[in-house]
């Protein structure tokens, strides 16, 4: 299964946006993680990504290889949609 | 020294009460014989160890009587006092026993050390100057573990839970980065000095102003020396000079700073320029510094052609090396790699340039600075982003200067072998560790700073002098950095997997490390300082941290410690690299290693080892652009392997036992023991266990 994950951080004005689009793929049935880049574990998965930006929003398949990456910035649901489910 | 104090015997005492009549020479520390005082004895009591008065009496009575009724007949000055200190233990008064200490040598140690070479730093040659240096580290560094540090953070850097670096330079600054600005503005005026020059008018006066200050900055800090910009700052001083002018200044201020092994302790100035081919952005506008110290009238940015011929003849030098043809171990040449320099007429020349100094001599740095973010090189690794306030500053070039008062460094394994396999345990160790540096940091700050506070006539006159108004060590934007040794370790221990092995481990690690990052900011706003992470070079700390685990945790250890437990050639893996003899392909280890970089704000490097192969320079090049455009490395360096021949002075490829041309076995090895290349002979044993380990890449760069 595919796995959308959201990388988010205090006071980042355009973060809000992507919890609310991370929020309702999860709703969808999505598998979705978010992280905040200020605690030790979302810093961590952050610096394995090497996110430089907040937001950044990643989708993976299974194995962890990346599919899509939107760094800095948050895509249409639709485009996140399609990427999930491989259409 | 000066401690050996005779004591002769005139005649036999008759009342040990009786001080006067105690016949005996006492030679003190200031060079003299003296007659038995019982008085001093007591007096040194109370005036260094606040004694009462009649405790002191009484132990300095115990003591006469002791010396009287073993009838010693040589005695030393420092007897006396571990008599007294004896006695101070005995009645409870443990303070006061540590107060009224003496610092000094075992004439054992002194032998040892006039006879045989100092391999705690191969930056420091052997001969009476480096063992001057070594004897005044050692008492220095007993002066600031007993009065500088608490007990708490004194025992646990000789527990080898941290390290105090540099504990023998208490009395200084740690590193400092430099502008040349300073120079060419104000001149070389320094505090105590008998003449005062004004602003250079020429370049060969710039360079001796600059190699002069190097000098006393030197005197003054305890670690590298880092000088911003160089090729650009001298620009304004190179118009209208020929191509062999230009050369030959090249060729002046490397070997000068090669050359400073005259220096202190006959230690070389640990020297690092940093070098553009581009005219950096922070630096395009402003009005420019030339001959007499005077504003050109025109900006930085019109002096880019001027700045590219001196860069370009800096590497035609370093491309010749030394006299035998070896690399030049200092100044080590900073390169930054920026997305302009790929805007910058010439670019691709420039690099393949600096990419054949590279290859034929490893001496190139690459200092990746991706984005806009304008970022200049401070000492050591130490670099940093330049915020709002800072590019205000790169207006006026000279106010650049900046410092790191310390280094601690965490021994991280050492957590690991404590926590067995609890995370919890893990991070709560490391937090208590993180707190113990940052304690050790404001113990010497404060340190610092009251020798600051002593102004012109203390003993940092040099860092208060105010030229421009604001002293020269500029304490508020001082940095304090806190390093690590073996991460990979510390991962093998607790997940049973090295950094290399898996994704889980990686993750780990980066958890690690996120940890002591975000601890540096909460403790930066807690105590309105600079903490920042560092990568520890460690040239001795990780054969010290791995020594001393092996000791006091040795059935853990010894499936840990990396090297040649049997032969106690041992080291832990610095700071977060992976081991440097996995065999991943350089890019891979290049683009893991980098994953940590972002989060160790003082800067980072990743090691090539070449060992005896000599790539084209196309194939670096293209390395290089892949790292800057695909990886978070913060830099790299590659590092061939030479040795010199003794006997006939030729240098060749390769670690080799004897010299290819006339078969003498009298050779030197030399290759890069950490941040720098040297002499093998002259490595610790941590560091030698590490070099028969390192993967040299074979095959994998074309040739
Ligand atoms: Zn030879």
């Amino acid at each position: 299964m595919r796995t959308v994950k959201i990388f988010i951080k205090a006071g980042c004005s355009r973060c809000p946006q992507a919890k609310q689009a991370g929020a309702a793929l999860k709703d969808e049935g999505f598998s979705v993680a978010e992280f905040d880049v200020g605690t030790t574990d979302g810093l961590a998965e952050g610096a394995y990504y090497s996110v430089q930006a907040t937001p950044t929003v990643i989708i993976e398949d299974q194995d962890e290889t990346i599919i899509g990456d939107f760094r800095g910035d948050v895509p249409p649901m639709q485009t996140l949609r399609d990427m999930l489910t491989g259409s | 020294m000066g401690s050996l104090v005779e004591l002769k015997e005139r005649q036999a005492p008759v009342d040990v009460h009786e001080t006067t009549d105690m016949a005996l020479l006492v030679r003190t520390s200031s060079d003299n014989l003296a007659g038995w005082d019982r008085q001093k004895i007591v007096d040194a009591m109370v005036r260094e160890a606040d004694v009462p008065d009649d405790v002191a009496e009484r132990i300095s009575l115990d003591v006469e009587e002791t010396i009287v009724r073993a009838g010693i007949k040589f005695v030393t000055a420092p007897l006396i006092r571990e008599l007294v200190d004896a006695k101070l233990i005995e009645c409870g008064l443990e303070d006061a026993r540590k107060k009224h200490t003496r610092l000094g040598v075992p004439l054992y140690d002194v032998d040892q050390m006039i006879l045989h070479p100092n391999k705690e730093n191969a930056n420091v040659p052997h001969g009476p100057e480096a063992t001057n240096l070594t004897l005044a580290e050692g008492i220095k560094k007993e002066y600031a573990l007993l009065k500088v540090f608490t007990a708490d953070v004194g025992d646990a850097h000789m527990r080898g839970d941290i390290h105090l670096h540099d504990l023998g330079f208490i009395d200084r600054p740690y590193c400092s980065g430099q502008s040349l600005e300073y120079i060419k503005r104000f001149g070389l005026s320094l505090p105590n000095s008998l003449s005062i020059a004004k602003p250079a008018r020429q370049p060969e006066v710039l360079l001796a102003h600059m190699v002069k200050f190097a000098a006393a900055l030197q005197s003054h800090f305890a670690g590298a020396i880092g000088w911003d910009a160089v090729n650009l700052f001298f620009a304004p001083y190179l118009e209208g000079r020929s191509d062999r002018e230009v050369k030959q200044l090249a060729q002046m201020l490397i070997y000068e700073f090669s050359q400073q092994a005259v220096a202190r302790g006959g230690q070389a100035i640990f020297t690092d320029i940093n070098l553009y081919w581009e005219v950096p952005k922070h630096f395009e506008n402003v009005p420019a510094i030339g001959p007499g110290g005077e504003f050109t009238g025109k900006t930085y940015g019109e002096y880019e052609k001027e700045a590219q011929r001196f860069v370009w003849a800096l590497f035609d030098v370093y491309k010749e090396g030394d006299g035998t043809g070896r690399p030049f171990f200092f100044p080590k040449p900073l390169v930054h790699i920026t997305e302009k320099l790929f805007r910058t007429e010439g670019w691709q020349d420039f690099l393949h340039h600096i990419c054949d100094v590279a290859s034929e001599k490893g001496t190139t740095y690459f200092v990746f600075d991706r984005g806009e973010t304008a970022k200049i090189s401070e000492c050591c690794r130490l670099s940093f982003k330049l915020n709002a306030s800072d590019i205000e500053d790169a207006k006026s070039p000279w106010k650049m200067r900046f410092s790191a008062l310390q280094n601690v460094t965490v021994n991280l394994p050492r957590i690991g072998y404590r926590s067995k396999g609890n995370d919890t345990a893990l991070f709560n160790s490391l937090r208590a560790m993180m707190e113990l540096a940052v304690k050790a940091h404001l113990q010497k700050k404060y340190f610092i700073e009251s020798l600051l506070a002593l102004g012109d006539s203390g003993p940092l006159a040099l860092l208060t002098m105010a030229t421009d108004g604001a002293p020269y060590l500029r304490m508020h934007r001082a940095s304090y950095l806190i390093g690590m040794v073996g991460l990979n370790e510390l991962v093998k221990i607790h997940t049973g997997e090295g950094l290399q092995e898996s994704k889980r481990a990686i993750k780990f690690g980066l958890k690690v490390i996120s940890e002591m990052s975000l601890l540096c900011k909460k403790y930066s706003e807690m105590h309105d300082m600079h903490f920042v992470l560092e990568q520890t070079p460690a040239e001795s700390t990780a054969y010290r941290f791995a020594k001393l685990d092996l000791r006091d945790y040795r059935d853990h250890a010894q499936n840990f410690v990396r090297g040649d437990v049997a032969t106690g050639h041992i080291y832990y893996t610095n700071s977060t690299c992976l081991p440097v003899g996995s065999s991943e392909n350089p890019i891979e280890r290049v683009r893991t290693e980098g994953l940590f970089h972002p989060l160790i704000e003082a800067g980072s490097i990743t090691h090539i080892w070449l060992g005896e192969s000599k790539p084209a320079k196309e194939s670096l090049a293209n390395f290089v652009i892949k790292v800057f455009r695909e990886t978070q490395n913060d830099q790299i360096a590659f590092s061939p392997e030479f040795t010199n021949c003794l006997a006939c002075g030729r240098t060749v490829r390769g670690l080799q036992p004897a010299c290819p041309h006339c078969g003498s076995d009298k050779v030197d090895g030399i290759t890069r023991i950490t941040g720098y290349f040297t002499k093998i002979s002259s490595w610790n044993k941590g560091k030698i266990g590490e070099l028969r380990e390192r993967n040299k890449n074979k095959g994998f760069f074309a040739k």
